[in-house]
This record gives C-alpha cells, sequence and structure tokens, in this order.
C-alpha cells in the first residue's frame, strides 16, 4: 500500500486501525534495523520500535504531508534513540567510552549476534564513534540512503554529511588497521 | 589476518548483518503495537487546536450577546402585550354597556341616591323596574325621617 493510501485511509475512523497496521507491517523492519545497530541489544531495540510506532500513532494526524512519511517516521527513531543513548550515559554517569565498551561487550557475548570476526570488528568500530557521527554511516552504508534524504531526517547540510561520512570511514579503517 | 588487516578496504568488505530477531519477530511486533496503541490517547491535530483556542473565546462573548438579545425580546413581547391591554380604547357606550349588565346594585348604592334624587336617571341607567324603585327610595326616606 502506497503512503498516500495510507494516509488517507487512516483519517477515516472506520480504516484507521486498518491503515495503521499496514504502515507498521511496511515500516517496522527498516525501523528496527536501524534502532538496532544504535542500541545493539535487542530487548532495547524492540521497546524503542514499539515507542517509535506509539508516537508515530499519537502523531500521524499532525503529519504534515510536504515531509515524505518514510522520512518522518525514521526523524522519529533517530530522536528516541539519540534519547536513549544520551540517558543511558547519565543514568550510569559513564563517559561516552564506557557505554561503548558495554555495547561492545554486548556484541562478544549476545546470543542474538554472530558473524565473522572482521565483522564484529567492524560493529565495535562503529561504537567508537560518536552517536550522530555513527547515525550517518549506518543511514549511507547499510540503509543506503541519499545523502539528501538523510539531510531531511538529521536536519544536517548534505556537505556537512559527506564530510561526517568519509571521516567515519577513515576512523573504521585505521581502527580495524590498528586493532 | 594480519594482512587483511593492513590492506582493509572497508569498500571490499562485503556488507552483512550480524544481528539477529527472535523467531517470527515481525509477524508479532504489528499486534504488540497495536495492542498499545489501543490504550494510548491520540493528538488533536495541530490545526484543529490552534483554531480551538480562538473560537472558545469568540464564542464566550458571542453566548452572552445571544443570552441578552433574547432577554431583551421577550422583555419587548411582554411589555407590548401590556400596552395592548391597558391602552385599548373603549367606547364610553361599551363601558356603560358592561356595567349595566355586570354591575349588581347594592342597597347602599340606592342610599346615595336619594341624595341625588333630584338629578334625573334613566331606567336603563339604574336596570331595575320603576316600581322597585320608588319602593327602595320611599324605604330610605320613612327610615331617615325616624332617625
Amino acid at each position: 500500500m502506497e503512503d498516500k493510501e495510507i494516509l488517507e485511509k487512516f483519517s477515516q475512523p472506520e480504516s484507521q486501525n486498518l491503515a495503521f497496521n499496514q504502515l507498521v507491517r511496511k515500516y517496522q523492519q527498516k525501523i528496527y534495523w536501524h534502532i538496532r545497530k544504535m542500541v545493539i541489544d535487542h530487548d532495547d531495540a524492540d521497546d524503542l520500535t514499539q515507542e517509535v510506532f506509539v508516537k508515530v500513532w499519537k502523531n500521524l494526524g499532525n503529519f504534515r504531508q510536504d515531509a515524505q512519511l518514510y522520512t518522518w517516521i525514521y526523524r522519529i527513531a533517530t530522536n528516541e534513540c539519540l534519547t536513549f543513548l544520551s540517558n543511558k550515559k547519565k543514568r550510569f554517569f559513564l563517559p561516552i567510552h564506557d557505554v561503548a565498551s558495554e555495547l561492545a561487550e554486548k556484541i562478544d557475548t549476545s546470543p542474538d549476534i554472530s558473524g565473522d570476526e572482521i565483522q564484529l570488528k567492524l560493529q565495535k568500530a562503529l561504537l567508537r564513534l560518536p552517536d550522530k557521527q555513527r547515525l550517518v554511516f549506518n543511514m549511507k552504508y547499510y540503509d543506503e540512503m541519499k545523502y539528501e534524504e538523510i539531510s531531511e531526517i538529521l536536519g544536517t547540510s548534505v556537505g556537512a554529511l559527506k564530510t561526517s561520512y568519509h571521516l567515519a570511514v577513515k576512523k573504521i579503517e585505521e581502527f580495524i588497521k590498528r586493532d | 589476518m594480519n594482512r587483511m588487516k593492513e590492506d582493509f578496504k572497508l569498500d571490499n568488505l562485503p556488507k552483512h548483518n550480524i544481528y539477529q530477531v527472535p523467531e517470527q519477530y515481525f509477524d508479532r511486533l504489528p499486534m504488540r503495537v497495536m495492542e498499545r496503541t489501543a490504550g494510548a490517547e491520540r493528538q488533536v491535530p495541530a490545526w484543529q487546536q490552534s483554531l480551538w483556542a480562538p473560537l472558545r473565546t469568540a464564542i464566550a462573548p458571542l453566548v452572552l450577546l445571544l443570552v441578552f438579545v433574547g432577554a431583551f425580546i421577550v422583555t419587548l413581547q411582554q411589555q407590548k402585550q401590556d400596552e395592548q391591554y391597558a391602552l385599548q380604547p373603549l367606547a364610553e357606550e361599551e363601558i356603560l354597556d358592561y356595567l349595566s349588565y355586570n354591575e349588581d346594585l347594592e342597597t347602599a348604592d340606592f342610599a346615595e341616591l336619594s341624595s341625588m334624587s333630584k338629578q334625573d336617571f334613566t331606567e336603563d341607567f339604574l336596570n331595575i323596574s320603576s316600581v322597585a324603585a320608588e319602593e327602595e327610595l320611599e324605604y330610605y326616606h320613612i327610615r331617615h325621617i325616624q332617625e
């Protein structure tokens, strides 16, 4: 179902639930993986994904159709991730390095994470990046989004995003070579 | 492995997702989300909110104005009705007719008449027969003498 059709049906009370169900089915995987790569843990990603869709449900009536629906949902998911990670740092009075270490440990020990050594190393290298740079890298490298789309989600200029991505690639390559 | 690390280029690495989800996770997720949204209140769209605030301010004095106008109209109608009854012009003849048919004369009225005996009253005005009038007058005249 096209976004326009989903929004049209959502605006009618009798087809609202059906339309929203379609919306969740359409975007759940993209949103879940976007969150999971940021928070690493499945349970956290599960909670946040549900939270994102509850927020979408609550605010879809306010959605202005001058933006694309998936960009808007991505923005909500991104904000949820950043807030979650920020709270995690505050809660444990830990500097960013220690949160990164905690998440890196999950990569080594979690039963629902598996891959060859270089893939695991890549994920650990990613955790060394600042959260926003990690977001940019994930959206460009894994989700293969255009810079313009990332720009709309993060509210950052395309030029700044390009610089951020290339710097991230450099840092990751250096980390893997050095380690 | 070490050589691979030294030559490492991200572009040469195949993209691979190392994370897994529990079985049928994505089949169940929409249902779980729907369960949560069932209890969640939806926000009133912003345009409705922005419209309601000034509308509410505008409606209050309008309602007050309507109450005043309504009360004024009701009072005006009541006043008109009163005037209609109070100022309805009645012909003198109609008043006399009304009195002649509805006024019951008492004996005290005839007492007054004795002092007005020289005046000429028509039978129509008194609404009694001339014989009865004569008798009444005579009675009062006798009592006056006895006293």
